[in-house]
């Protein structure tokens, strides 16, 4: 997905990235002595924002509530290209970006 | 890579276009500095993080231990809003609490938090910006309550 927000440069856009896209760490290792297998371990680490997590099915905590409305707003929502506000994506690709005016089809309109 | 330049070249073309028709003289530019260690603890807050690892520890051919962490880290407001338990004994009933649920954006002028549908459909109460959505409303002559 690219967001398109002129000012946004360093750090802000360095984590949204990383927290978009998401961050696994798949780490191995094993200690042998002579023949003998003596110590091994493995890790299998990810790391993402809720969105991400959301889209590619991660776990989440024992308990948490998936049913509340901002799970799905998590699904039904884009971020405009221009402003990057976000808004139903119907309504952004019909009616235009109700935050700055940014439209998709302006010739239609 | 070729999603990459279709949208620049669109966005391009839209702004253009914008910059004569819809958008006038709005600017969207938030007048709080976007960077700094404060701003990106902010966007990890705002957003949620979730952190699951598995891991195990074998010793001579035989497990021995395994830890297993599903862990969500957001701020109190993302996570009620996703519903994320809270440590027994937590009263949910408080007037934050509440107010935590109702969906709230930042004003993209003055960078206040604003409910968002007061924000979207009126205008910002401290700041006076108002959207596309509440400038088109405005001109066909519809008044909102919220």
């Amino acid at each position: 997905m690219v967001i398109l927000r002129p000012e946004e440069t360093g750090l802000k856009e360095l984590l949204d990235r990383v927290l978009d896209k998401g961050v696994t760490v798949d780490a191995s290792v094993r200690v042998d002595l002579g023949s003998i297998d003596l110590l091994g371990a493995k890790a299998h680490i990810i790391l993402a924002s809720f969105k991400t997590a959301e889209k590619i099915g991660l776990d989440f905590p024992e308990g948490t509530n998936l049913n509340t409305p901002a799970w799905q707003d998590l699904t039904t929502k884009q971020p405009c290209p221009v402003c990057g506000m976000e808004s139903r994506e119907d309504e952004l690709k019909e009616e235009g970006c109700p935050w700055c005016g940014w439209n998709y089809r302006p010739n239609e309109r | 890579m070729s999603s990459k330049k279709k949208v620049a070249l669109g966005a391009d073309g839209t702004t253009d276009q914008m910059r004569g028709k819809t958008m006038e003289n709005t600017t969207l530019t938030p007048e709080k500095d976007s960077s700094g260690l404060a701003d990106a603890i902010d966007r990890i807050l705002d957003k949620g993080l979730v952190i699951n690892a598995d891991i195990t520890i074998n010793v001579a051919g035989v497990e021995l231990l395994g830890i297993k962490i599903r862990a969500a880290l957001a701020s109190f407001e993302t996570a009620a809003k996703y519903g994320l338990e809270f440590p027994s004994g937590t009263s949910l009933e408080t007037a934050a609490w509440k107010e935590a649920m109702i969906e709230k954006e930042e004003c993209p002028q003055c960078g206040k938090r604003v409910e968002r549908e007061e924000l979207l459909n009126i205008a910002c109460p401290w700041c006076g910006w108002e959207s596309a959505k509440a400038k088109k409303r405005k001109k066909a002559g519809v008044k909102v309550e919220v």
